[in-house]
């Protein structure tokens, strides 16, 4: 009886935040307005050509491509919570798993928008799919990212089947096609011991393909880099370099939308202040990682300094990039790696503002691995306009990639507005569970 | 009052000197019939759009482009601005003699531009300069027709002999003294045979054959022979000769390879590629199945209860 009254209100919480109110009205519109003026600039984009971004021939991957890189890396935080921690059985991590699957869709299925930003004939996409070739590491990326967006797309779906019928059941104040939809997405759920099994084995393969799927769309695009021989890409540690990378820019995505989650939506009782701890220790533990393929990245030829090498990193260390590189490693890495090891910073407040240094140090990270680099090319730069040398991003083109991290905030703000932002069913399965092992 | 005088003395050397290299520098040495030398055809907006061509793919990495003073700064001497007064104020002869032979970092455009192709590369020059006024060659362009001129090979003495006549209505006449050239076609321009001779009384002129040169599989070398005369012109001639030593080198692209077309990706390659996409889509196949039977194993239930 009172379990009942207590998985009532357990429903009731977690379904509270499905439904429309001014906050999100207000929210919407400012989000929206702001895309449209960037849906703008990309229409001067499509009809004057890319020569309205600051590209040119020597740097010709920018903003966009550095954008691209980005989203990738954010994305693969679905496969590190749901995948790797619910494989090992790691409990708290739970709760979360939805809030980074939906991120992970979000930033996923934008980066390939992204991708086609940089394109200066985006009316000849389909081109690439017809004339690819295997070779190319570029179909390689197109063809994981693809089967990424649609593996979260079902690690997103199948542990939402049970819910679905929830909100069908409880939503009853819900317009009605909304109803119908969950109907139908619920696929007749009615929590037999069979479906169970089904959803539970299909979680399961999902949760294990998705690990080298992930690990594979962010090694290949490493290697979109890493395959040339251009000082600061020629490595062969990009792979793991962009893996670690990743995980700490979605760790610090996951944590910002935590905290915005559990203040807007009153889930306290649910994002808890040891959830925040766990995942600021899981941010140190994969920054640590992270740090560690710094130092190998940019110690072991900075110790050699061959010809080429020492150009790019003179220019990183003490040059014109000097300053974005050390931001970024000391505001971005090792100040947030300090901060977050003492007790005290690991609540709510402090480990969000901490992610925020990370994520748009994370941002700034990819402009420092993709951009510098095409400034240096092994034949001299000659005879070009002054403009060809070094690479000023114009507002158009900082308008175009502001407007994928816009979607990426509006899909994850509607998704969160009509699906269950933490999982009921499995809230309710844990709270039947220590009940089950003492009646037995 | 003696510190000044060094100063003096050293801004007249360095002074003097830089004159000195300015005169070297625009002192060619032409010969005065190469200086006198004139095109045949009319310089036009036509002709000059072609030569623009051209010396957008061979020029203006060095000379930038004329008028705007942008040449390649860090070579010595600094390639001029081909608009400027000193070009302008060579004679059309001139022009055509520095790009055909160059000097030290000035290419030699002679193996590289045709004689046409030059003189529309100098129609582009002069066409940043108002006052100029062309003077045309006197000289018949359309005699070139009748120069015929035969090719054989000796293969005891591994000689290329040419024999340049000239079918005027008075009969053949044999050219002679001209200045004729052979050469081979490679993969990027042409290699010259032997060196430039010139035709004996009989229109005569022999060329000593390497023995080593690459031909084509068969052994197939193709053949060039120009030869210049006063009064004819310029005349080419062209023909395939199995002078060569055979060579098979397969194309880099006709194998298997990272770098081929599709069609010729490494099979290692297409088939892991193929097996990922494969497993990947087995899965989602099984996935599939099972949101199938997750909504009948329900109605079965429901049925029974
Ligand atoms: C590798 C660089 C380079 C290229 C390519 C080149 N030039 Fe030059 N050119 C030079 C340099 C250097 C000089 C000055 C040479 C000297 O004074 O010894 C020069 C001199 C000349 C001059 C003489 C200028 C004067 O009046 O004193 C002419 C005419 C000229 N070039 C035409 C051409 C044309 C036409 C082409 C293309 C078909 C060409 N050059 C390609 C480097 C180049």
């Amino acid at each position: 009886m009172l379990d009942q009254l207590k998985s009532d209100t357990i429903t009731s919480d977690l379904l509270r935040h499905i439904r429309l109110n001014k906050a999100f009205i207000i929210w919407m519109g400012v989000l929206g307005i702001s895309f449209l003026v960037c849906i703008y600039a990309y229409t001067i984009q499509l009809r004057d050509g890319l020569g309205v971004a600051g590209i040119r021939d020597y740097v010709s991957w920018g903003l966009y491509i550095s954008n691209f890189v980005f989203f990738v890396a954010v994305s693969l935080i679905g496969m590190l919570m749901t995948a790797v921690l619910g494989l090992i059985g790691i409990k708290w991590a739970s709760p979360l798993a939805r809030i980074a699957e939906i991120i992970a869709l979000a930033f996923a299925s934008v980066a390939g928008l992204v991708i086609i930003s940089d394109m200066g004939r985006p009316d000849r996409l389909l081109y690439v799919f017809i004339h690819g070739r295997v070779q190319s590491p570029i179909v390689w990326d197109i063809t994981v990212v693809t089967i990424y967006i649609i593996i979260s797309l079902l690690l997103l779906y199948l542990p939402l089947i049970p819910d679905f019928k929830i909100c069908y059941d409880k939503l009853e104040k819900a317009p009605k096609i909304q109803r119908t939809i969950y109907k139908i997405l619920s696929l007749n759920w009615n929590n037999t011991p069979e479906q169970q099994k089904i959803i539970k084995n299909s979680i399961r393969v999902l949760a294990i393909l998705i690990i080298p799927v992930a690990f594979g769309i962010h090694t290949v695009t490493s290697w979109l880099f890493a395959n040339t021989s251009r000082a600061g890409w020629d490595s062969t540690i990009f792979g793991p370099y962009f893996v670690s990378g990743a995980f700490v820019a979605g760790c610090a995505a996951v944590i910002i939308a935590m905290y915005f989650y559990r203040y807007n939506y009153k889930l306290k009782d649910y994002i808890t202040d040891m959830h925040f701890d766990k995942m600021a220790k899981l941010l140190v533990l994969v920054s640590l990682v992270y740090l560690y393929f710094n130092l190998n990245e940019f110690m072991v030829p900075g110790y050699k300094m061959k010809k080429f090498d020492a150009i790019h990193l003179n220019e990183l260390f003490t040059g014109a990039h000097a300053l974005l590189f050390w931001s970024t490693q000391l505001l971005g890495l090792v100040l947030p790696i300090i901060i977050l090891l003492f007790k005290q910073m690991r609540k709510p407040l402090p480990v969000m503002v901490v992610s925020i240094f990370v994520l748009v140090g994370a941002w700034f990270k990819r402009y420092i691995i993709v951009v510098p680099t095409q400034e240096h090319p092994y034949l001299p730069i000659q005879n070009v306009p002054l403009n060809f040398k070094f690479y000023t991003p114009t507002l158009i083109e900082i308008l175009i990639t502001i407007a994928p991290i816009l979607l990426a905030i509006i899909i994850i703000t509607i998704l969160s507005k009509v699906i269950p932002i933490i999982p009921i069913h499995e809230t309710l399965e844990e709270l039947e569970e220590p009940e089950k092992v003492g009646n037995k | 009052m003696y510190k000044k005088n060094i100063g003096l003395k050293l801004t007249t050397i360095i002074l003097g000197s830089l004159l000195a290299i300015n005169v070297a520098a625009q002192n060619w040495n032409i010969p005065a019939d190469q200086s006198a030398k004139n095109s045949s055809f009319p310089f036009n907006a036509s002709t000059a759009k072609e030569g623009e061509a051209i010396f957008t793919k061979n020029c203006v990495s060095c000379h930038g482009n004329p008028g705007k003073g942008n040449s390649l700064k860090s070579l010595s001497p600094i390639p001029p601005d081909l608009a400027g007064a000193v070009t302008q104020h060579r004679t059309d002869g001139d022009i055509f003699y520095i790009i055909s032979t160059g000097r030290v970092i000035m290419p030699s455009f002679k193996d590289v531009l045709t004689d046409q192709d030059r003189w529309k590369v100098i129609s582009y020059i002069r066409s940043f300069n108002k006052d100029y006024v062309q003077v045309l060659s006197k000289f018949d362009s359309g005699k070139s027709k009748l120069v015929k001129i035969t090719m054989e090979f000796d293969a005891k003495t591994n000689q290329i002999k040419v024999l340049v006549k000239a079918n005027e209505t008075t009969g053949v006449v044999s050219l002679k003294n001209d200045e004729v050239e052979l050469f081979a076609k490679r993969y990027f321009g042409k290699l010259q045979i032997d060196k430039t001779n010139r035709t004996d009384a009989n229109g005569l002129v022999v060329f000593s054959f390497p023995k080593d040169l690459p031909g084509d599989k068969n052994g197939n070398v193709d053949l060039i022979v120009s030869v210049n005369d006063d009064s004819y012109g310029e005349v080419q001639y062209q023909k395939v000769f199995k002078v060569g030593v055979p060579t098979n080198k397969p194309s880099l692209t006709e194998k298997r390879a990272i770098w081929n077309v599709l069609a010729k990706a490494p099979v290692w390659l297409i088939l892991t590629y193929l097996f990922c996409v494969f497993l990947v889509l087995s899965v989602f196949g099984y996935i599939v199945y099972n949101l199938f039977k997750l909504n009948k194993s329900s109605d079965i239930k429901n049925l029974k209860s």
